[in-house]
């Protein structure tokens, strides 16, 4: 049987998300370096893939596209997605799926794999084939305690599966544009969300929802050093200083799980991967969610009133005074 | 409304001992509650004190230390706690994991309504245990709840948020919630609350309670195992600027602008 790799693509429109092009490129790339010949299967659950993405998921790598359609799919939601996209691989099976680890997608591919009764290595940060008594296994890398310890894991069932945290590959467009494209009809009628018994109230955008931290060149970034309850002055001094140099702001978790600050600049585990040429942190303590989200910055300024704050073993230059001070000096 | 919320004791991923040869060292760590867990709670605390009709069960999978939290959970919200503890259990992975739960909800928490999880566990982080219960259960999920409105015998609201929006929602019963978010407790204990507590019994079940196969649970029922574990490595060795500290980092910013 020819062994393959399914890619789960999310569906934004009729266009994959940026990630789906980069688990695509990645999948093909592990399969020619080891000569392993697996066919890349990218699969997508939705209503429609317009031309230009097929073109560019098959110069991305993949050798084959599939639609699995229905009108119903126009809204997302894990149960039933799941549901799909179970019919269709226990008719289509393949030896390892991969998902992006998005909001979405590590909510449906545990749904998945758990119907499947297969294992899930989650948010995964590198992926490479080992061989094991003349066969492949998919060894997955990903961060636990706090991104403080990194763990390999290996699958002993199939399908091998795995979420990848985004932008931990980067998409290739040098494969042909040409592919198989198919779609697949669905036996059972997919459910909405109502008819789950979930009721969507009302649906609110985040202010600063346009905000995208991830590609800014300069990040002054608010850590909990500044935290001053309800009044939030230090702040928002720090959203104007940084506005006054045309830097992005950014915070911490801990700041935005206390409210004061909109997910949307979060950088971390949880938030945003940020790889700007001057990034520094105005009482950042230095939690290794966050030292993840920021590490590849081409220069770090740590400034923090504790000495031994974990943040000093990861920054170039280390400023040891309070960063409350630090803002007013540079206003 | 029959609530069953699962809880989990963590290492403290703030304080992590590593012994000489960069491995974990379990022994030197404390043991906390899950902070995602403390947020759960402190709500169904004061939620169960505006309606004390609630029937709350703490449920946790764990070493016997773990009847610790539940303890905390007896004195804050439960009426009753479900220690799952076995030497089977023994590093079982998620999906392990998430077939002890689910079958202990089945059979012990029968009549369930609403469960209530953590979204994460501090040190696994893998996010997959709560919509894992649920599809075992056969129930939807909602994740990323950030806020619990109010839980009655139409169901429960909450506010989820998913990329950069948030979602009111309501949801009839059954039906397995995850919360993620993380604060302090704000509603604390009174005497009452901790003579509540000691009077409760911590009901305790094994694998032989559970009517399992011992391929379902711990390193056989484990379809994912961990082939080696290692520290990032990525230390710097940083310049200390004490002096003009303003202007070093004004001439900083001019260099990339």
């Amino acid at each position: 049987m020819v062994k393959s790799i399914i890619v789960y693509c999310e569906l934004l429109g009729s266009k994959f998300s940026e990630s789906s092009y980069e688990l695509i490129s990645k999948a093909r790339e592990l399969s020619d370096s080891y000569q392993a010949n697996y066919k890349i299967r990218a699969v997508a659950l939705g209503l429609l893939i317009d031309e230009e993405t097929k073109k560019l998921a098959y110069s991305a790598g993949a050798n084959e596209i599939t639609l699995i359609k229905d009108n119903k799919f126009f809204e997302f939601n894990n149960v039933s997605y799941a549901k799909a996209f179970v019919e269709y691989f226990n008719q289509n099976k393949s030896d390892i799926i991969l998902f992006s680890a998005t909001t979405r997608g590590r909510i449906l591919a545990p749904r998945i794999t758990t119907t499947l009764q297969t294992g899930l290595v989650a948010d995964c940060t590198a992926l490479d084939f080992i061989k094991k008594d003349d066969e492949f296994k998919l060894a997955a890398t990903r961060p636990t305690f706090g991104s403080q310890l990194m763990a390999t894991i290996l699958s002993r069932k199939t399908p091998e599966c795995a979420t990848i945290r985004p932008k931990t590959f980067k998409a290739e467009f040098k494969y042909g544009d040409e592919g198989v494209y198919s779609e697949y009809q669905l036996n059972t009628t997919p459910k909405f969300l109502s008819e789950l018994g979930i009721e969507i109230k009302s649906i609110q955008k985040e202010i600063g929802s346009t905000i995208d931290i991830a590609h800014a060149k300069m990040i002054f970034c608010a850590g909990f050093g500044l935290y001053d309850g309800a009044k939030n002055s230090y702040i928002e001094k720090l959203e104007l200083l940084a506005d006054k140099y045309s830097a992005q702001f950014a915070a911490t978790r801990k700041l935005v799980d206390y409210g004061t600050v909109s997910h949307s600049y979060q950088i971390g585990q949880t938030g945003a991967t940020v790889e700007p040429e001057l990034y520094i942190g105005f009482g950042v303590s230095g939690a290794m969610q966050h030292i993840q989200g920021m590490k590849n910055s081409k220069k770090i300024i740590a400034i923090n009133l504790d000495e031994s704050a974990p943040i000093f073993d990861y920054c170039d230059y280390k400023i040891v005074e309070d960063a409350k001070k630090v803002i007013d000096e540079l206003v | 409304m029959n609530i069953v919320v699962c809880i989990k004791q963590v290492p403290d991923v703030d304080d992590i001992k590593w012994t000489k040869e960069n491995n974990l060292d379990r022994s030197q760590m404390l043991s906390t509650l899950n902070k995602c867990d403390i947020w759960a709670l402190d709500w169904l605390h004061k939620m169960k004190n505006k309606n004390p009709k609630l029937n709350i069960v703490a449920l946790t999978m764990g070493p016997n230390q773990a009847k610790d939290i539940l303890n905390y959970a007896l004195s804050k919200c439960a009426d009753r706690a479900i220690l799952l503890s076995d030497k089977f259990f023994a590093a079982s992975d998620t999906l392990a994991t998430s077939k002890i739960i689910s079958s202990a909800i089945k059979k012990y928490v029968p009549d369930f309504d609403i469960v209530i999880t953590g979204q994460a566990a501090a040190d696994g982080d893998t996010e997959q245990v709560p919509v894992s219960v649920a599809t075992m259960l056969d129930i939807s999920d909602i994740t990323n709840c950030i806020k619990l409105f109010n839980i009655d015998d139409t169901g429960i609201e909450l506010e989820q948020k998913i990329d950069n929006k948030r979602y009111r929602i309501k949801s009839g019963a059954p039906c397995l919630v995850a919360i993620n978010s993380e604060c302090d407790e704000k509603y604390p204990l009174k005497i009452n609350d901790y003579i509540k507590a000691q009077d409760s019994e911590i009901e305790t079940y094994g694998f032989s309670d559970l009517g399992l196969d011992r391929n379902d649970v711990g390193i056989l029922g484990s379809p994912t195992v961990v082939n080696k574990a290692f520290r990032p490595e990525f230390k710097k060795d940083a310049v200390l600027i004490e002096n003009d500290i303003a202007q070093s980092i004004k001439n900083m910013i001019l260099e990339v602008q």
